[in-house]
């Protein structure tokens, strides 16, 4: 008996911990964002400014996403393949974006590309402008993900070692068919991990960005400046909670995919033990 | 000959693993390479593959010097230690890897699975995941992908070494069996001399990176040429201080005027009993005996004996 109510305390506890810090948070926003109704919400998602910043959101997405997986299992297979000097300083130097706040990839980013360095005077000399453009916000982007797919991939790798790879070519098979047959399907669930952290890192950075954008409404604003710029103008602003409501949706549907793939994955090597 | 190796030399941080190892492995042959783990044999195997590159000297399969061609190109079947299953493809899709590589067309693929499934008696897991296969049927289907290439050898690196005993039994008589049907020269790893002598027509005594010995099971048990492969190939007492197999001694009574001295303890394992006896050199050896010569020999611990070679006949 004590045993069970010892159990009921501490679920009483965690739940409470958590409904302190995430539910009640997350069900005000929701509540708020369709106060007004739910015309009121469209009418301010449909909003242009609001429209060009879930675009550029998702356009930054489609970049920095893609990019960062295909450099994330290279990297992945470079280290778990090859020994060699610094190594172990390359997935240090992976590591350092998501380590320190984004604030620094995002002054870091202007000392480098802005007048103040001779890098960025000579791009500027080439008549080339990366800051406060859309090419500086996928930039700061790809920095604060970097590192998702990398650590997600490595360690299946490393666990797999390269049986599969060298059986499929002693069987004739050639380097791209190697990749695309044997070691790609290997890793799956290792890179749709990697891919959902990154989706929701890319969609939701908000320092670094904010930093090298220059905040141009309209231009340069990604959804989580946007929502920013709308709170601090009007504390009370349904627009600022029907963007926290797009946003956050999208991540909690990014959530719940992990968590099935999860599932999946741990279905899966239960199966292989 | 099949396969000719010439001072084949392969080095880890300047260390040599193989070390200029000449040999060659007759065509058709069932060849093991037995040492100690730590010996250089799976390298060798590698080497023979193109899955590792020598630092020194030639590959040679019929007659096609192989060195410098990739492994994709040299028409090899390998069987890994832990069978490299493609874990994402069933067991058909396992075995026509090789095949569709090829780009043959699909019908012959299939029947060239379906014949090798049957083969490697694996017709009703055909379309099973390797993760729901047993030990056995795992290496069994790595044999069958590997056989569907029509490879001109067969590698096999301990084919054994992760089944329990009674698999790894029947696996043994299977794989001799069907080497006997298929005939493509093989070579198979190992490190346990019974599995070695047991299936191989031919064995390479490896140690220390070089081939200490080759030749039949039999010749290689009864010409040891050194010392380690007289140790390594079956038990091993000491004679007036020359090697010699334990059956090959006999205790006799201590009058014959050979080495004299006593039993110092005396092991019954059912039908095989083995005496150690000290001799009046101090030496220790020991004589392995059936019961009945035991019987009929008549000694306890502290019986007076002396010890002789038994005389070939």
């Amino acid at each position: 008996m004590k045993h069970t109510s010892r159990k009921w305390a501490l679920r009483i506890v965690v739940l409470g911990y958590l409904g302190l810090l995430v539910g009640l948070p997350v069900g005000f926003l929701f509540v708020h964002a369709f106060n007004h109704g739910l015309s009121a919400f469209w009418h301010e998602v449909t909003q242009p400014n609001a429209v060009a910043a879930l675009k550029l959101s998702a356009e930054v997405a489609l970049i920095a996403v893609p990019v960062n997986t295909v450099v994330g299992i290279l990297a992945a297979l470079i280290l778990a393949r090859q020994k060699f000097f610094g190594s172990r300083a390359l997935i240090l130097a992976f590591d350092i974006p998501v380590a320190v706040s984004p604030i620094i990839i995002g002054v870091a980013l202007v000392l480098a590309y802005s007048r103040i360095g001779w890098f960025g005077q000579w791009l500027g000399d080439y008549g080339i402008r990366i800051l406060f453009t859309p090419v500086g916000i996928v930039m700061a982007t790809m920095a604060v993900s970097l590192p998702y797919v990398l650590r997600s991939v490595l360690p299946v790798l490393v666990e797999i070692g390269e049986d599969q790879d060298q059986a499929a070519r002693t069987l004739g098979a050639g380097s791209f068919r190697i990749f695309w047959q044997v070691t790609l399907p290997a890793i799956r669930w290792g890179v749709l991990y990697g891919v959902t952290l990154t989706i929701a890192r890319t969609l939701g950075e908000f320092g670094a960005v904010l930093v090298v954008s220059g905040d141009i409404t309209g231009k340069t604003q990604t959804l989580p400046i946007y929502i920013f710029a709308v709170w601090d103008q009007n504390f009370d602003s349904v627009g600022a909670f029907a963007g926290a409501f797009v946003l956050a949706s999208i991540s909690i549907v990014a959530l719940i995919i992990l968590s099935s793939l999860r599932a999946r994955e741990r279905k899966l090597h239960v199966d292989l033990a | 000959m099949s396969i000719s190796l010439s001072h084949l030399t392969k080095r880890y941080a300047s260390v040599p693993v193989v070390d200029d190892v000449t040999v060659e492995i007759p065509e058709g042959s069932l060849t093991a390479i037995l040492g100690p783990s730590g010996s250089g044999k799976s390298t060798l195997l590698k080497l023979i593959a193109g899955l590792e590159t020598p630092d020194a000297g030639r590959v040679v399969i019929e007659g096609d010097d192989v060195t410098d061609v990739d492994p994709r190109f040299r028409d090899i079947g390998f069987c890994f230690q832990h069978y490299a299953p493609f874990r994402h493809m069933n067991v058909a899709k396992n075995i026509g890897f090789g095949l569709r590589v090829r780009k043959l067309p699909r019908e012959v693929i299939d029947a060239k699975v379906s014949e090798l499934v049957e083969l490697v008696k694996l017709d009703n897991k055909a379309s099973s995941y390797p993760s729901q296969l047993s030990g056995g049927e795992r290496q069994r289907m790595a044999l069958a992908r590997a056989l569907a290439i029509e490879p001109r050898v067969l590698l096999l690196d301990e084919p054994f070494g992760a089944l329990d005993a009674i698999v790894r039994t029947e696996l043994r008589h299977w794989v001799k069996e069907l080497h006997h049907q298929i005939k493509v020269t093989t070579i198979l790893v190992t490190h346990d001399q019974d599995e070695a002598m047991e299936v191989a027509d031919q064995l390479l005594i490896m140690h220390l990176g070089t081939i200490e010995q080759a030749g039949s099971p039999s010749e290689l048990y009864d010409a040891p040429a050194t010392e380690f492969v007289h140790a390594f190939l079956g038990p091993t007492t000491y004679f007036k201080g020359v090697a010699v197999r334990p059956h090959d001694l006999e205790i006799v009574g201590p009058t014959t005027g050979s080495l004299e001295g006593a039993v110092t303890s005396i092991i019954e394992l059912g039908f095989e009993v083995q005496v150690t006896v000290t001799l009046s050199d101090g030496s220790t050896p020991w004589a392995q005996m059936s019961r009945n010569e035991f019987r009929a020999l008549n000694v306890v611990v502290g019986s007076p004996i002396s010890v002789r070679e038994r005389v070939p006949q």
